[in-house]
């Protein structure tokens, strides 16, 4: 395991990624943006999860593959968030006629 | 059987989780198939009905045992020895827990969904109903689950589970732009929290290599046995500081908070009321299972409560979600907004009452002292603020079913209307404020109290906490009246609104009857919860170690005594205060 990457790579790979995400998800107003911001955080957590199930400690009693499946769960979650974000999207799209999370103010106080 | 292979018995623990998810089937296909050609509202009937019974038939399968009991309890012999063995808290190899906590929790869970869709079928606000009432019955499987999860896995799939369907049924309300508009601010602001969320539980696996909580807490616990803190490790201070940043926004906690007003406004009440009460009881429940259970150990320094740990945290996060709360209530004209920022506000109430079980459990001298009647008091607490809060939807569903929007004016007059309702109405909102002696008010008695007997070295802080939500309870009183005053004092509008269709008569009533009945006799619950709480606090096979099996809910307990003192202090009348040092003169069980 000497020559691989180190695991810090990886987590700072993650970590920049994650932030990417939060800055789009703050600044970005377009909603389909914002659903791809999000999905770029939870894809960094997928990095974080398969990084540390490689390099990490393995406790006793610790299934195998902990991490991965994780990871793969976090996967098929992220596409059910996108199928219930791009309805959202949708529903509010036609009665705004535009897509920007800043013009859905009906509500406030 | 080979040992890696699940256990089919195990199926049988999460049964009523199974029921719920084959009737939303069930109600789905029916609703394309049989009821296709059927008008909208006569579709949304039978289909409410049929949910219905689905949620009873559950609700009475949970509570055989409970009866069975009963029955042995009162001398007449039932099959009860049975009943243990249904008592499983190591699941699907550790990944849900089948215990006494998630026993209570379902059928909260499932009493709760009965009242949300009696509450749904009082007005015709959708025409799919099929999809309706298939993800109300999905989100309480996932706020089940949730509820169950002993992993950080399971915990995170769940709640996803939870808020998604939660999200969809925002979105339900056809005929209002506010709906679909709250449903995708909650959906933004809940997807972007769990995204935090799950970046801050990936921290946590790589610290310990686990997902498993009582596996994270022995992983994190140095030899010495002492709590740590997070006092020069800034991976762990993320990871922390994420997930009470991803809690927070499910809880609706300040900072975290901003999607609450506009979800709860935008959802059709109904719904309003599902993500009130079942969401934030699970959510609430599997906040305190990670950070006392899981992430026990950075709670806090040794010796000192609010060093850097999350009890500090979790300290301002409450004050600042108390105060909030009830201030941004007071100026709300919309009775559905109010109960909204006053959810916020009990919020920070319920924090209060974590941070007692925090500190109540891990004693400072070494080896951890359990005290489940603090983490008791905080799910008895959840159960009476989950009823009577969806009581209180109902009243906005009355409103929203007459009107356009749901102001408080338009309650004028109905003390005079329906007088039996307004009396209902004025007992909920009592209780929400806290008065005596209904369970509203032991439900924060309880709380405080152990948030004041808790550990040595914080009581400082803690004290001010406890005087802070005291005075904002007395904030809270201010708004909560407004309604009373409109209904009692205020002469009816030109055009009032109708009388109360059964949907809405019903989880009034029920939710009232909650409140007095526990208020009168808090024992039985409380001491259930205070079971219940014990293997949210500690790893199974230690909590089996310790207690003795109890023959209330066949599972075990901390004896007989704290639950005795409890009943013989409510039966002497009227004075809780004696009654809780009672309880808390029982003596702590013995460390292992």
């Amino acid at each position: 395991m000497n020559d691989d990457i180190p695991l810090t790579w990886f987590l700072y790979f993650a970590a920049a990624t994650f932030s990417i995400g939060l800055f789009g998800v703050l600044v970005r107003r377009n909603a389909i943006a914002v659903l791809m911001a999000i999905e770029l955080m939870l894809n960094a957590a997928v990095v974080n999860l398969v990084a540390f199930w490689r390099y990490g400690p393995q406790p006793e009693g610790e299934g195998p593959l902990t991490g991965v499946m994780f990871a793969i769960f976090v996967i098929t979650i992220a596409a059910a968030e996108v199928a219930v974000g791009i309805g959202l999207i949708l529903l509010c799209y036609r009665r705004w006629h535009a897509a920007d999370v800043d013009r859905y103010d009906t509500m406030a106080g | 059987m080979p040992a890696n292979f699940i256990n089919l018995n195990d199926f049988y623990a999460i049964a009523p989780e199974i029921l719920f998810t084959i009737w939303g089937l069930l109600v789905l296909t029916i609703d394309f198939s049989l009821l296709s050609h059927k008008s909208s509202e006569e579709r949304g009937r039978i289909l409410g009905w049929l949910s219905l019974t689905g949620t009873l038939i559950t609700l009475l399968y949970m509570l055989g045992p409970t009866f069975k009991v009963a029955l042995s309890f009162y001398g007449i012999e039932t099959s009860a020895a049975e009943i243990p063995s249904q008592l499983d808290p190591y699941l699907f190899h550790g990944a849900i827990a089948g215990d006494a906590l998630t026993r209570c929790m379902n059928i909260v869970i499932a009493l709760l969904l009965a009242m949300v869709i009696v509450i749904s079928m009082s007005w015709s606000f959708t025409e799919h109903w099929g999809e309706y009432f298939a993800l109300l019955f999905w989100a309480g499987v996932g706020m089940m689950l949730l509820i169950a999860s002993d992993e950080l896995l399971t915990l995170f799939l769940t709640l996803e589970m939870m808020t998604l369907c939660l999200y969809l049924c925002t979105a339900f309300e056809k005929g209002r732009r506010r709906s679909a508009e709250g449903g995708l601010k909650y959906f933004v602001y809940g997807s972007v929290s769990s995204a935090l969320f799950l970046f801050g539980l990936s921290l946590v696996y790589g610290q310990t290599g686990t997902t498993r909580l009582d596996a994270i807490e022995s992983a994190l616990l140095p030899t010495s046995g002492r709590v740590i803190g997070l006092q020069g490790n800034v991976s762990a201070a993320t990871a922390v500081l994420l997930i009470l940043v991803g809690f927070g926004f499910k809880v609706a906690a300040v900072p975290f908070h901003q999607w609450a007003p506009d979800a709860y406004e935008g959802a059709p009440s109904a719904v309003t009321a599902w993500i009130a009460s079942g969401s934030k009881i699970a959510s609430f429940i599997a906040m305190m299972k990670v950070l006392i259970h899981g992430l026990g150990p950075w709670a806090r320094q040794p010796d000192s409560l609010l060093s850097p740990g999350w009890i500090g945290l979790v300290a301002v996060i409450a004050a600042a979600t108390m105060t909030y709360g009830n201030f941004a209530a007071l100026a709300q004209r919309s009775l559905k907004r109010m109960l909204a920022y006053s959810s916020i506000a009990h919020a920070g109430y319920i924090l209060v009452g974590v941070l007692a079980a925090a500190v109540a459990v891990k004693g400072t001298s070494g080896k951890p002292l359990w005290n489940p009647q603090a983490a008791g008091a905080v799910l008895y607490y959840l159960v009476i603020y989950g009823v009577s809060t969806v009581g209180a939807f109902a009243v906005v569903a009355w409103l929203s079913r007459d009107k356009d929007r749901e102001d408080i004016d338009d309650l004028n007059g109905l003390g005079f209307r329906s007088p039996g309702l307004a009396v209902c109405i004025v007992v909920l909102m009592l209780s929400l404020i806290g008065v005596p002696p209904l369970a509203g008010f032991f439900g924060k008695l309880y709380m405080f109290m152990e948030a004041l007997n808790a550990g040595e070295h914080g009581r400082l802080a803690l004290l001010w906490l406890v005087a802070l939500a005291l005075l904002n309870s007395v904030v809270s009183a201010f708004y909560y009246v407004r309604v009373l005053k409109a209904m009692f004092l205020r002469q009816p509008d030109k055009e009032p609104i109708g009388p109360a269709p059964s949907g809405v008569a019903w989880p009034i009533v029920l939710s009232t009857l909650t409140v007095v009945v526990f208020g009168v006799f808090p024992a039985p619950l409380l001491e259930a919860m205070g079971q219940a709480a014990i293997p949210m606090l500690s790893s199974s096979e230690t909590v089996a170690t310790i207690h003795p099996p109890s023959p209330i809910l066949g599972v075990a307990s901390s004896g007989g005594r704290i639950g005795k003192g409890v009943q013989a202090g409510v039966n002497s009348e009227g004075k809780p205060v004696l009654i809780k040092e009672q309880v808390l003169t029982a003596p702590a069980p013995q460390p292992r």
